[in-house]
């Protein structure tokens, strides 16, 4: 079978990309493994939220020169990466998910880093918001004075107590509810299946979501925000508008312990728009042994689909870092396991942790070695089809810096123009 | 100032052990223990209940001790025993001639050792190295340390005795040649408080050099490091060790859902007691050696390394602590050094705590000129009163099967009580099946001051995961019980640190990949990174 480009991964740079290429004419494969980090988003997208050094970043495009010229962020260039980032939110509302940012500054497109209340209470950086997250544009005062936090009975992923004791203190008082659905009731037979997913497929019930908007209208004495888990609304973001209208207050989602429902709603809607441009998502398949011709790319195989060899101009690997299994660790080494590209990680493993779980962890970084246009290093040298996308680029720690999803925006945005525009 | 009639220091196996023992003989007991409850060696060994067998060869005595204990445990302490059995292989590299030595000795002691074909024994236990060329099995099984401890601690506390976990000694009350008592820091509060015992027992492990030179009193240990890994995976069901004389990382013991590959032995400075870490050249030799007991240790999945710091008592100058006896010390400081009211406990093992307990204890009544003897051979521990797991689960019905189990495992008879209401019935740790009801129940009545003391009494964070998600759950618990959130999120990130600490010496493969969701977690989810 032969294509354009086969992308490797399902995950948001794979997806952006083969959108991207797609929209453009372009025959697409995506070849998907499984889930992906948007399966654990925050339901927050990261551009840029500190720096290498520590320092915190509030406007990302203003600090992209700080940035070291290994960066992918670097790679593309401050002006191509301030383009990208203008076209982010439009890109995404073509496809149906519709991101909001907190209000740019004067003379600029492009939203400043506002801030989420995470499900510990914390406030965190961020660049864009998912349909039901809330961006707040400052971490030191809220519009809201008294909030009403509702939780489902024995739902133990979402903690009111952290994100009452967060509210706190930035000044809004909360009180703590809980209601009992009978269907999410039936859940806590098997508590393994008491989880985000769990609650959101029954919460996408006309019956249940209507029953739980009541029940928290009931509740409501004189509380101007309401807060509620984010599990609902897993193929589009309706019912996070119903349940905005039928609340007399304004009603902020906060995300629950993994999986993340407004990351799963994102993967499904950003596959849908791959799809209805024309591409084909190969899902629950694995990419294997590449046949090489030369220094390109001439097939691959995949483990479902036995002796048939996929081919195309161009390849793009998107499948993620350790997490994704784009690279694999053993005792001595880092590698690629699909093409044995050449890979960036320090020789000697005690380098590769640093004993504080919260401080800076190289292995976070561990990246496959690109040129400035993401070709791909194999043996020392560049690999003439083959790009990187994503996490699987190294050259940056996107945990550290709070700028997964840019990168991952970014790095896919700037292959899919040197795919179009002949790099 | 409040007086008790004998004043416990150590919250070790030997501490719990020997407050129980005081406790069941009517005296007055205060234990105090500067951490938490089997926080030292008691914590972090094996979990092995020895035979008796590996120390047949080089320590009658040790051996002789630990048969005897063997048979007691699995009696009065059956909720946290595996009475798993355990072979003795000898591998190609091995001296096929050790056997007969080995078996003798064994017989000495009183240990029943039976030789078996290879083939049988690769038929008892099909994870062992296909190409021994012996094997000779033995009464071995295993024991969960925190488990033990605990009970024996409950059982104090029925019997009357108070414990102060999370409380330093800072120094004794000498008056002339008496210790009369001890000054302790508070560490949660800072308070500095005095009390006063007619007795003063220093089972402080390692520690205890320390506070034996508090009464001016030296007493010469030898340190010894011991580093171990625990896999994800129980690969074997036997105890698995190798008919040698003991080396390093020669004996693989099962435990509840993972299996523990150990240990070194490696002398340590006083000084670095605290803070031992496992190296690379230490995992990699455990892991070597670990795969030659079991081949398929060499693709299973590491969750974690430790190491804990024995408290030998030197004798001569053995370098690596591998010739010094296991045997226990139990030093009168009257007769010895002419400090009244002041014992040492010390040397031994976890297999032999009972005794160690019933011999100090037996020094402070002879002290107080108290006459009841000693119970604990025969007294089971709470939770391993009569009744069969079987019938203790039906009382709890209402849970799921495996976590009913695993409640019963873990809390044994005492699972009747737990609070299994159908409100109740969520799950907090799902790789170790630990309820809420459990979690609570912890909380409530197991001495929880934080999230680290709750994995050490319920297993929360101890499976395959270490704890990423269920750590947030039981976070939320505490948050609830203390009334306040941010010292359960400070707890968290403390959680968090410890488990990273035995993960990052083992962190390729799946434990690193599990590594990176973990970072992505707790610092772009929750946000748990923040820089003050």
């Amino acid at each position: 079978m032969r294509f354009d480009t086969i992308l490797i991964g399902g995950g948001l740079a794979s997806l952006v990309c083969g959108i991207k290429l797609q929209r453009a004419g372009q025959k697409c494969l995506i070849v998907s493994a499984g889930q992906n980090a948007l399966h654990f988003s925050s339901g927050t997208f990261g551009l840029l939220g500190r720096l290498p050094d520590g320092t915190a970043v509030s406007n990302p495009l203003e600090e992209l020169g700080k940035l070291p010229g290994t960066h992918p962020y670097s790679k593309i260039g401050p002006v191509k990466v301030s383009e990208y980032a203008a076209e982010v939110k439009d890109f995404f509302n073509s496809c149906g998910v519709r991101l909001h940012g907190v209000a740019a500054q004067e003379g600029s497109e492009v939203s400043p880093n506002g801030y989420r209340l995470t499900p510990m209470g914390v406030l965190q950086p961020s660049w864009l918001a998912m349909e039901d997250v809330t961006l707040l544009p400052s971490k030191d005062e809220l519009k809201w004075r008294k909030a009403l936090i509702v939780n489902f009975y024995g739902f133990l992923d979402f903690n009111a107590s952290f994100i009452a004791e967060g509210l706190w203190k930035i000044g809004v008082e909360s009180r703590v509810e809980t209601v009992k659905i009978e269907d999410v009731e039936t859940l806590r037979k098997n508590p393994a299946d008491m989880r985000s997913v769990g609650v959101a497929r029954l919460m996408a019930k006309e019956k249940n979501w209507k029953d739980f908007g009541g029940m928290v209208r009931g509740l409501l004495s004189g509380e101007d925000l309401v807060i509620v888990p984010a599990v609902f609304g897993f193929g589009d973001q309706v019912i996070v508008e119903w349940l905005r209208e039928m609340i007399p207050a304004d009603v902020m989602f906060i995300g629950t312990m993994p999986p993340s429902v407004p990351g799963i709603r994102t993967q499904i809607l950003l596959k849908k728009a791959f799809e209805s441009a024309g591409g084909t998502f190969l899902p629950g398949d694995t990419a294997l042994d590449p046949l090489f011709s030369g220094t390109s790319v001439a097939g691959i195989h995949t483990a479902n689909l036995g002796s048939i060899v996929l081919s195309a101009d161009r390849y793009v690997l998107a499948s993620g870092n350790l997490f994704g299994k784009g690279l694999e660790a053993t005792p001595n080494r880092v590698y690629e396991p699909v093409f044995g590209l050449d890979t960036d990680f320090p020789a000697d493993r005690s380098k590769w942790c640093d004993p504080d779980f919260f401080a800076l962890q190289e292995f976070a970084g561990f990246g496959v070695l690109c040129d400035d246009s993401f070709k791909a290093f194999k043996d020392g040298r560049t690999v003439d089809n083959l790009y990187v996308a994503g996490a699987e680029v190294g050259g940056c720690n996107p945990l550290y810096e709070g700028s997964g999803a840019g990168v991952s925006i970014m790095t896919a945005m700037s292959v899919a123009d040197s795919i179009l525009h002949g790099n | 100032m409040e007086e008790f009639d004998v004043i416990i220091i150590g919250g070790g196996i030997t501490g719990a052990g020997t407050a129980r023992d005081c406790a069941l003989r009517g005296l007055s007991v205060l234990l105090i223990e500067r951490d938490d409850i089997a926080t030292g060696a008691s914590g972090r060994n094996h979990g092995l209940l020895h035979s008796g067998a590996r120390y047949a060869v080089t320590d009658q005595e040790s051996a002789t001790e630990c048969i005897k204990e063997n048979m007691i445990l699995k009696k009065v302490a059956r909720h946290c025993v595996d009475d798993t059995s355990g072979l003795f292989i000898t591998l190609p590299e091995d001296d096929l001639g050790y056997q007969e030595t080995f078996v003798k000795a064994c017989q000495k002691a009183g240990i029943k050792a039976e030789i078996i074909d290879p083939k049988e024994a690769l038929r008892l236990e099909p994870s062992v190295n296909p190409g021994i060329i012996g094997a000779v099995r033995v009464p071995d099984g295993c024991v969960d340390p925190f488990r033990l401890c605990a009970a024996n601690m409950v059982d104090a506390k029925i019997h009357g005795a108070r414990i102060l976990v999370h409380s330093e000694v800072t120094g004794l009350v000498i008056n002339g040649d008496t210790v009369q008592g001890v000054k302790v820091l508070d560490r949660t509060t800072g308070e500095e408080k005095e009390y006063r015992g007619s007795v003063v027992v220093n089972a402080g492990g390692i520690w205890g050099h320390n506070i034996a030179g508090m009464a001016g009193v030296n007493i010469s240990m030898f340190p010894a490091k011991g580093a171990l890994l625990i896999f994800a995976h129980r690969v074997n069901g036997m105890v698995i060790n190798r008919c040698r004389k003991p080396a390093n990382a020669d004996i693989l013991v099962p435990g509840d859902t993972v299996c523990i590959i150990g240990t070194t032995s490696t002398r340590v400075p006083y000084e670095e007691c605290d803070t031992v870490r496992v190296t690379p050249e230490e995992v990699d030799l455990l892991l070597t050696e670990g795969a030659k007991l079991a081949p398929i240790l060499g693709h299973t999945r590491i969750l974690r390394g430790y190491a804990g710091v024995r408290p030998l008592v030197s004798a001569d100058n053995d370098p690596t602590g591998r010739n010094i006896s296991r045997g226990i010390v139990c030093l009168d400081h009257e007769s010895r050094d002419g400090v009244k009211g002041f014992i040492t406990i010390t040397g031994g093992k976890l297999m032999t705590y009972r005794l160690m307990a019933q011999m100090a204890t037996d020094l402070v009544c002879e002290k107080l000129n108290v006459k009841a003897s000693c119970s604990t051979a025969r007294d089971p521990l709470p939770g391993s009163e009569g009744g069969g797991i079987e019938k203790i689960a039906k009382k709890i019905w209402s849970v799921p099967t495996m976590a009913q189990k695993a409640s019963v495992g873990r809390f044994g008879s005492r699972a009747a009580g737990l609070d299994f209401e159908e409100d109740k019935g969520g799950v907090v740790c799902e790789c170790e099946e630990v309820t809420v009801s459990e979690v609570d129940a912890a909380i409530e009545n197991l001495e929880v001051h934080d999230m680290l003391d709750l994995r050490r009494r319920t297993r929360v964070g101890m499976g395959t995961c270490q704890g990423e998600l269920c750590a947030c759950r039981a976070a939320g618990r505490l948050a609830k019980s203390y009334g306040c959130a941010s010292k359960a999120r400070e707890d968290l990130k403390a959680f968090m640190r410890e488990r990273w600490k035995g993960m990052y010496p083992v962190a390729w493969g799946e434990t690193l990949r599990e590594s990176v969701y973990t970072q992505w977690i707790y610092s772009e989810v929750l946000g748990l990174n923040e820089r003050p």
